[in-house]
């Protein structure tokens, strides 16, 4: 090929290049669904057994002992033994094996009446997969969306076009046919609501906070310490707790918890209301507040070395080993690590500090009752096979307390879990094998807090934290309403959170978040504001 | 013995002194990582508590890791799935890309100029997720292991690499053969392929790692576990329960992977590479080089 033609050929690519990298349009989409309440299924709970911790919604309930009797709460398969129902999902963690090689799969199938069979996904990747089959119209018969999935492009479009408008078969009493999915809070279902028609079954949220500010609290007891009740406290816990000479140091990375502490709005990924004008958490002088203790906290070398650079090298190892005792996570992982940690170190004993706010004043907590994942069913299966789907739900939807919650949950006995002495089942290998939350995810519980002797008190330090912290959730403007971000604003999401890390740690001066935030206007914050103002006003 | 000409000055101390420290702290900065790596993979549960995280001195060894890892055919099925894809994908890909790049190299052959625009053009622009997913969908390639290696097939800078090279083999060699009798293929299989074996074996190299490596064709188009590659199961070990910031995941109570089983698997993952490059490493210089200064 001739110099010439190559030159050509570049400057051709460079042409489609600048037409191909056109301002996406997309201005963005709400929908407010309070409205919508005729559609919405009656709420009617099953109380099959009472819980012993009661705590408001939309916190979960603790239960302090397995029950002794469990209750056989679906006694009619739901499914015809027809073909498989084709089932997509995600999950993070190794793939189990599929139908016919897998002994969990067939004990629930056996009680369902039809084989479900899944194609379960990476959940990292997982939006990528989505807007690829979408975009073909390549759905199976149910397809698992978790929420924060739902505003890939023209998602609201793909719910009308590929899925069953399920209003029909659940609105008002039509849901009690389906018990189990009637315990659903009416909340959850709200969300459910696309294009004014019910279009997907909700996995309740039983965690509605974003973070909690874990402790070790084997640490602070022997260095008679206790959590902290304002932010100048955290601030001296910091410097009580790093002894970097020693390898410890006080924190991981707690950007986002800190800006809680200080108040700073978490509705809508950071949006308030202020005297009738929209107002997003960077312009904020909480937020200010709180980039300023944060960096102390960097400056003063009170955060783990490791974390400076990369905020999430392996936090959870560093916790774990108390080379760090504060550390942000989401409350999801506190059994799981607490249980696994105390098998090599008994004194082993984690905590989320009670919520507070930086000067002692009523603390702010961020949180969102959104449901976790929409089940959708694919449009067109007819409405024999669509109840039958639901039917299937149904079963999966049984609560805590129930026989067919524990084989979901567990397996079946004697293959994938034996019996502890207070009744928990304790799970084997052949489980973690074969277990990957199929249908635990398709169509969610009503939420539950438990525990066994193998995460001691646990049950009472959980529902201890969320009845202090649930009372002061914040108040969301737009709760229930439902959005498609405008394009500009979510592309704007990962620079700025790239630049509070990089003020944070030091590498920008303070000084300049002023221009940072007047950059963000310009790019996009404005138009952002504009839409959750129209939307606020709808 | 030194290569050094005769007509060039000794070394001084200090220039060896600073070029060996520059190539340790070089061999170092590849070394330790990898040391880390494997002792990690090695140790207990306590001597990476009490390191706090990667360990480099070791204290004992502990194949549990590893153990867990092998415990179900998971692996090894990936492992399988893995070297199928590799050998049959590289294979394919060589033969198509040999080819294509032998056809483009004569000149005056049929569209030679269109064809090689076409191919160019690949470098420029992807195809993007969406039309890639159409296409081996309507291929009918979807839970098919060959939607890992047809898309991927042949790779137009490995196409331009071979041509370069085909180019330079002296014309008089194809011209003789051509004398004695021979057609295209006898001139490709008994005169060319043999003057490029170092490029093809390079060429061969890029393809295979490439395939080894490659887990987002799977994630698209493989919905079977027992299909997956070891790339996408190794992930999936690493990702084990690690939800996306500020999101609890709920139900799940599979616990979450040692960093003695994460490493153990960055340690499978790349030591089959690693046992692969030494042999092929001696054409790296000549092969990338033809690449770069032709065209």
């Amino acid at each position: 090929m001739k110099r010439r033609n190559l030159l050509g050929l570049a400057g051709l690519s460079a042409l489609a290049m600048a037409g191909c990298t056109s301002t996406p349009t997309n201005s963005g989409s709400s929908t407010n669904v309070n409205k919508l309440d005729a559609i919405l299924p009656k709420y009617q709970p099953v109380d099959l057994v009472k819980p012993d911790i009661v705590v408001p919604p939309p916190a979960a309930p603790g239960f302090l002992s397995y029950p002794s009797t469990l209750v056989d709460a679906i006694t009619t398969k739901p499914g015809k033994g027809g073909a498989p129902i084709k089932v997509t999902t995600l999950n993070w963690g190794t793939t189990p094996p599929g139908l016919g090689k897998n002994k969990y799969l067939d004990a629930i199938n056996a009680e369902l009446g039809v084989n479900m069979d899944f194609a379960i996904n990476d959940g990292n990747t997982y939006s990528d997969k989505l807007t690829a089959i979408l975009s073909a119209r390549d759905v199976t018969d149910v397809l698992v969306v978790p929420s924060w999935n739902t505003n890939i492009p023209r998602f609201p479009e793909a719910v009308g076009t590929l899925f069953e408008d399920l209003t029909e078969f659940l609105k008002g009493d039509a849901v009690l046919k389906y018990p189990m999915l009637a315990s659903f809070p009416k909340g959850a279902w709200q969300h459910c609501v696309w294009g004014g028609k019910l279009s997907a079954v909700p996995f309740v949220s039983d965690n509605p906070f974003a973070w909690g500010l874990f402790y070790r609290k084997d640490i602070f007891d022997a260095a008679k310490l206790a959590p902290p009740k304002t932010a100048e406290e955290l601030y001296q816990l910091g410097k009580a707790l790093t002894k970097s000479d020693a390898g410890q140091w006080a924190f991981g990375d707690i950007t986002d918890y800190v800006q809680m502490i200080f108040k700073v709005p978490g509705s809508e990924g950071g949006w308030r209301v202020e005297g009738g004008k929209v107002v997003n958490k960077i312009e904020t002088p909480e937020f200010m507040a709180a980039l300023e203790f944060t960096a102390k906290l960097f400056k003063e070398n009170m955060v783990h070395p490791d974390l400076v650079g990369d905020p999430n090298a392996g936090a959870d190892q560093l916790f774990k080993s108390g080379k760090i005792a504060i550390w942000q996570n989401g409350l999801g992982g506190w059994q799981n690590t607490y249980r696994d940690q105390l098998k090599v170190n008994p004194n082993f004993k984690m905590l989320p500090m009670p919520v507070f706010a930086h000067d002692g004043s009523k603390p702010l907590v961020w949180g969102a009752d959104e449901p976790i994942f929409y089940t959708f069913i694919k449009k067109g299966l007819g409405k024999e096979r669509t109840e039958e789907i639901l039917g299937c739900l149904n079963w999966c939807a049984a609560p805590f307390g129930t026989k067919e919650w524990e084989l979901r949950q567990y397996g079946a006995e004697g293959v994938h879990f034996t019996r502890g002495p207070d009744r928990v089942p304790v799970t084997n290998d052949t489980y973690n094998n074969e277990y990957g939350n199929q249908y635990t995810f398709m169509s969610g519980r009503p939420a539950a807090i438990t525990g066994g002797s193998d995460t001691p008190n646990f049950v009472q330090d959980y529902t201890t934290w969320t009845r202090g912290a649930v009372e002061h959730i914040e108040a969301n403007p737009w709760a229930g309403i439902k959005f498609e971000e405008p394009t500009k604003l979510a592309q704007l999401n990962k620079p700025t959170q790239d630049k509070i890390k990089d003020v944070v740690r030091g590498r920008r001066p303070l000084s300049e978040w002023k221009s940072i935030v007047e950059d963000w206007k310009k790019n996009g914050g404005d138009e952002g504001r504009e839409f959750y103002a129209k939307a606020l006003n709808a | 013995m030194s290569v050094r000409p005769v007509w060039e000055e000794k070394p001084t101390v200090v220039g060896q002194a600073g070029k060996s420290t520059l190539l340790f702290l070089v061999t170092a900065a590849v070394i330790i990582p990898l040391w880390s790596v494997i002792v990690t993979s090695l140790s207990s549960r306590e001597t990476i508590d009490r390191a706090g995280g990667m360990v480099f001195i070791p204290r004992g060894i502990d194949f549990s890791a590893y153990e867990s890892l092998f415990a179900t055919d998971r692996v090894t099925q990936a492992l399988w799935v893995s070297f199928i894809v590799t050998i049959g994908g590289t294979a394919l890909s060589i033969t198509l890309t040999v080819l294509a790049a032998y056809g483009l190299s004569r000149p005056g052959s049929m569209w030679h100029r269109t064809l090689l625009f076409l191919f160019l053009l690949t470098f420029l622009f992807g195809p993007g997720l969406i039309p890639s997913y159409l296409l081996v969908t309507g291929l009918g390639l979807k839970d098919n292991l060959l939607s890992l290696i047809l898309p991927t097939a042949v790779n137009a800078f490995n196409l331009i690499v071979l041509r370069a090279f085909f180019m330079n083999i002296p014309g008089e060699l194809i011209d003789s053969a051509r004398i004695d009798g021979a057609g295209e293929w006898r001139v490709l299989w008994q005169i060319v392929i043999p003057l490029s074996k170092a490029v093809i074996a390079v060429v061969a190299l890029f393809y295979a790692v490439g395939y080894w490596n490659s887990f987002f064709n799977a994630i698209l188009y493989l919905s079977d576990p027992a299909d997956h590659p070891i790339q996408l199961v190794l992930r999936s070990f690493i990702l084990q329960g690690q939800a996306p910031p500020g999101v609890s995941l709920p139900g799940t109570s599979v616990p979450p992977p040692t960093l003695a089983i994460k490493m153990a698997v960055v340690a499978v993952t790349v030591i089959p590479a690693l046992i692969v490059y030494p042999f092929v490493q001696k054409h790296f210089t000549k092969a990338v080089l033809t690449g770069a200064i032709k065209g």
